[in-house]
């Protein structure tokens, strides 16, 4: 497992931990699961001996607390079998599962409905509203299934509303609301308990490309206002790349990557994740510190003075970095935090850097 | 640009004829073993036809059902085997059927008797007896049915080469036919098996085989019952016995009779549960004064239904009312109203239950189309036979009939509850009980409340075969009709009952009902 640069924000204990987390669906899934074990026989095997299907193979990962950690993988990857493992709407074959550092899979019934009326909302991305009640009433329905009385619970359920700005629709039903306010009303109905996780499953996927930009902006916002611990995920490494702090890409079952939107994009693990963000702008997700060289090697060569060169941090993107070497001929010198030279970009570096097959 | 043109062929070649070979005529040849050419010809001359495209597969023609059998298409068999029997039965019946048999044989015996009874009304001539006038006419009768037959007998021998020309005309179209629709069944075929490739291809011995032995079976027992004069009855006639009939019916009787004396505590105490609430309902419906019932049926309507279901049911109560069936119906609906809140009350959890459980509902449905499809005649027996004749016997033999529409329509309104819906809902920590009542039954109120609809107007319809073992009310007053054939009687009644149908479903329905109508 990779452990990422963690973009700045502040590294905490674990929220939630998935340790060797499989999922084989069909009815000898145990058997299956210790035949891969044993032997390592691959997917197709298992369906043919087994009849079985291999949802999520080993996943190993961590969240910490207010990050949004990105799951990315096209459909049937088994992103969303592994996201509903955490509030354990569905039941791992094998690993443990913690939140807070406490096993998901001890609960017993009653303390699993607490965890999720307490602690985890959860977004879908079909929505999943009940037809027959109005907005407020959805939005009110974790707070009703922990027993809260219904005026508490509708003034929670307003205030909550308010957060994805829809004040003014509570008396609606779902079906008189667009779909992009229908999602909001889906995140409301997640915030609604104050829960410390937040599971969005494709929350945005299937709304119109417009909306679902404002949507990400919006609950960008609001994550760096309630800094929850987000679960996100999505089919598109766009998106993933604008919300996630770090990214998980999954194939097949298989987490095959975990990084900052950063390491993806200028380490692919393998050819699969190297395709995937081929088609990716670097401009504003690759980083002074990952292409420059050593000042020493740069020097030892012979290269010109170093004297008038410009100066920049080690988190200047690539598109800040050509507007300063637009204004020079020479090189330009990094620096770390502490105003010390770490580095230096040439223009050879700068372009390779831009065109991403330096990596 | 070659290796595009190369590519480019597989898409165009699987319907133009005279591409070169692709993965498409490959799979044809694999599919068809024998005779590939002639197949991938033809496969393709069909394909590309939007109508009817002639083919004509000349094995299939001589063969008949032998090919169906060798290339599997078991259906297309019977079509081909049926086909030539009909051929081949017109002519056996042309070539060795005693044709006019029947005929002659009558004609002899006719001729028989005319001669006696001429020889007897000569007898009578000579006695110069006063019945001799009337033996001659007999006798001369007997004489003209006689030839009458004969000629009959020999047009039959007649139509022997006519049925010869039949059969054999019969048995070339026949096989015409055969050879032009093969290519066709067998491309359908074909189509299947690429989608699915452990259906047979090629030829089976097994299946030749079997063909063989099916005509074998068939066509000569056919031909000999339709060819021979008198066939031997084990031919037309099932071999059955009548005592084994008899046997399990008396097995049957038995069983009801050790239910009956047995099980007598149970059907009192059902009996009894059954009446109260039948009485309780008779009083409220019956016994409160007619204004007040009617003014509350009509409140309810409104407030319900809205205002014109209101003054249809104004107007229909009035019908009942000045044409004197206003205790009748009262009867009727509380009669009808305590079998409808039987089956609601006992459908709705059993149709909760296997909508959840898939075993539950594989040993329910079954249960459920024998109540729907046995005639109500058949479960009066029991029915009297364990409840006696009455109200509740009659409310109980309305059940059987009532129930299975809104425990169905039960398990199909839980069964269209998103799954992605309750999955929400257990996402934010709902129970089971919170699922139930919150989630599944308010989505799957709409269905429910057309199967309660559907349950009302069934037990409406038993209503008058309830009154047969003496369930009183407008059933009663039909029944009445029936006997006396009293057709006005009969349709005033029949309206009744109608109209206290309709106020119910109005009612019951609501709003969205009345909307949607």
């Amino acid at each position: 497992m990779q452990n990422g640069f963690m973009g700045g924000k502040t590294i905490d204990n674990p929220v939630i931990e998935l340790r060797n987390v499989w999922k084989v669906f069909g009815d000898r899934a145990s058997e299956a699961l210790a035949a891969i074990r044993s032997e390592g026989i691959g997917k197709a095997e298992v369906f043919e001996r087994f009849d079985c299907v291999v949802g999520v193979a080993d996943a190993n990962f961590e969240v910490r607390q207010g990050e949004i950690f990105c799951v990315m993988g096209l459909s049937g990857s088994g992103k969303s079998t592994l996201v509903r493992h955490i509030n354990r709407l569905l039941e791992p074959t094998a690993g443990e599962i913690l939140i807070n550092g406490t096993d998901v899979m001890a609960k017993g019934e009653e303390e699993l409905r607490l965890l999720r009326a307490n602690q985890i909302g959860m977004v879908f991305q079909n929505i999943a509203l009940l037809p027959h009640r109005t907005v407020r009433d959805n939005v009110a329905l974790p707070l009703e299934v922990q027993g809260m009385s219904k005026m508490e619970r509708w003034d929670v359920a307003e205030r909550s509303l308010a957060i994805v700005e829809l004040t003014g629709w509570e008396d609606k039903f779902a079906h008189e609301l667009s779909g992009g306010m229908q999602q909001r009303v889906g995140l409301a109905r997640a915030l609604a308990a104050d829960p410390d996780i937040l599971l969005m499953d494709e929350p945005f996927s299937a709304l119109d490309p417009l909306i679902r930009r404002q949507l990400q902006d919006q609950f960008m916002d609001l994550s760096a206002r309630l800094k929850k611990t987000t679960v996100f995920i999505t089919h598109d490494l766009d998106e993933a790349i604008r919300i996630g702090d770090r990214i998980a890409i999954m194939k097949d079952g298989v987490i095959v990557q975990i990084g900052t939107p950063e390491t993806i994009v200028t380490q692919p693990a393998d050819d699969y994740v190297a395709d995937f963000v081929a088609g990716i702008s670097r401009l504003k997700l690759v980083f002074a510190h990952s292409i420059m060289g050593s000042i020493d090697a740069y020097k030892s060569k012979g290269g010109n003075s170093l004297d008038t060169a410009p100066r920049v941090t080690e988190d200047t993107d690539l598109d800040n970095l050509i507007d300063v070497a637009v204004e020079t001929d020479g090189p330009i010198i990094v620096t770390d935090s502490g105003n010390v030279d770490i580095g230096i970009i040439t223009k050879a570096d700068l372009l390779h850097g831009i065109q991403g097959g330096k990596g | 640009m070659a290796t595009e043109v190369e590519t480019a062929i597989p898409t165009a070649g699987t319907n133009a004829e005279g591409a070169q070979p692709t993965n498409g005529d490959d799979l044809i040849a694999e599919f068809a073993v024998e005779n590939a050419d002639h197949y991938v010809r033809q496969f393709h001359k069909i394909g590309a036809t939007q109508s009817y495209a002639f083919t004509f597969n000349p094995w299939a023609a001589l063969l008949g059902p032998l090919w169906t059998g060798a290339r599997s298409l078991w259906g297309v068999f019977w079509l081909f085997a049926l086909a030539e029997m009909l051929a081949i039965v017109q002519l056996g019946r042309g070539l060795w059927g005693e044709l006019g048999a029947e005929q002659l044989e009558r004609a002899a015996k006719l001729t028989a008797r005319a001669e006696e009874r001429q020889a007897a009304a000569v007898q009578a001539i000579k006695d110069a007896a006063t019945n001799a006038e009337a033996l001659q006419k007999s006798a001369e009768t007997l004489a003209k049915a006689a030839a009458n037959a004969m000629a009959n007998a020999e047009v039959a021998l007649a139509q022997g080469p006519r049925l010869i020309v039949i059969g054999l005309v019969l048995l070339v179209l026949v096989k015409l036919a055969e050879g032009m629709i093969a290519d066709w069944a067998l491309e359908r075929r074909f189509s299947q098996w690429r989608a699915d490739r452990t259906l047979r291809a090629g030829l089976s011995h097994a299946g030749f085989i079997g063909a063989g032995i099916l005509m074998l079976a068939m066509y000569p027992m056919t031909i000999y019952r339709f060819t021979v004069a008198n066939p031997p009855e084990m031919l037309t006639t099932f071999p059955a016995d009548r005592d084994l009939r008899i046997a399990v019916s008396e097995w049957l009787d038995k069983g009801f009779d050790l239910i009956t004396v047995n099980g007598e505590a149970v059907f009192d105490s059902i009996t009894f549960g059954v009446r109260v609430l039948l009485d309780a309902l008779e009083t409220i419906l019956v016994g409160t004064p007619w204004p007040v019932v009617m003014a509350v049926i009509v409140v309810l309507a409104w407030r319900l239904a809205g205002p014109r279901v209101a003054v249809f049911t104004v107007a229909a109560l009035a019908y009942l009312a000045f044409l004197g069936f206003w205790e009748k119906s009262m009867s009727t609906v509380a009669l009808l109203g305590a079998a409808a809140f039987i089956c609601i009350a006992i459908g709705i959890p059993v149709g909760i239950w296997c909508a959840k459980n898939k075993t539950a509902f594989t040993i329910v449905r079954p249960i459920l189309d024998f109540m729907q499809t046995m005639p109500a005649f058949v479960y009066l027996i029991p029915v009297i036979a364990f409840f006696g004749t009455g109200k509740p016997p009659g409310i109980l033999a309305t059940l059987v009939f009532g129930m299975p529409p809104v425990i169905r329509l039960t398990v199909l309104g839980m069964r269209g509850v998103p799954a992605s819906v309750r999955e929400a809902a257990m996402a934010f920590g709902a129970n089971k009980r919170y699922l139930l009542f919150k989630v599944d039954l308010p989505l799957a109120m709409p269905s429910i409340m057309t199967g309660i609809n559907q349950t009302i107007l069934m037990c409406l319809s038993m209503v008058v075969i309830a009154s047969l073992i003496g369930a009183k009310g407008l059933g009663e007053d039909v029944l009445e009709a029936l006997q006396y054939a009293a057709e006005g009687q009969g349709m005033l009644a029949g309206f009744a009952i109608l109209f206290c149908a309709m106020i119910l479903d109005r009612i019951v329905q609501g709003r969205g009902g009345s909307a949607s109508n």
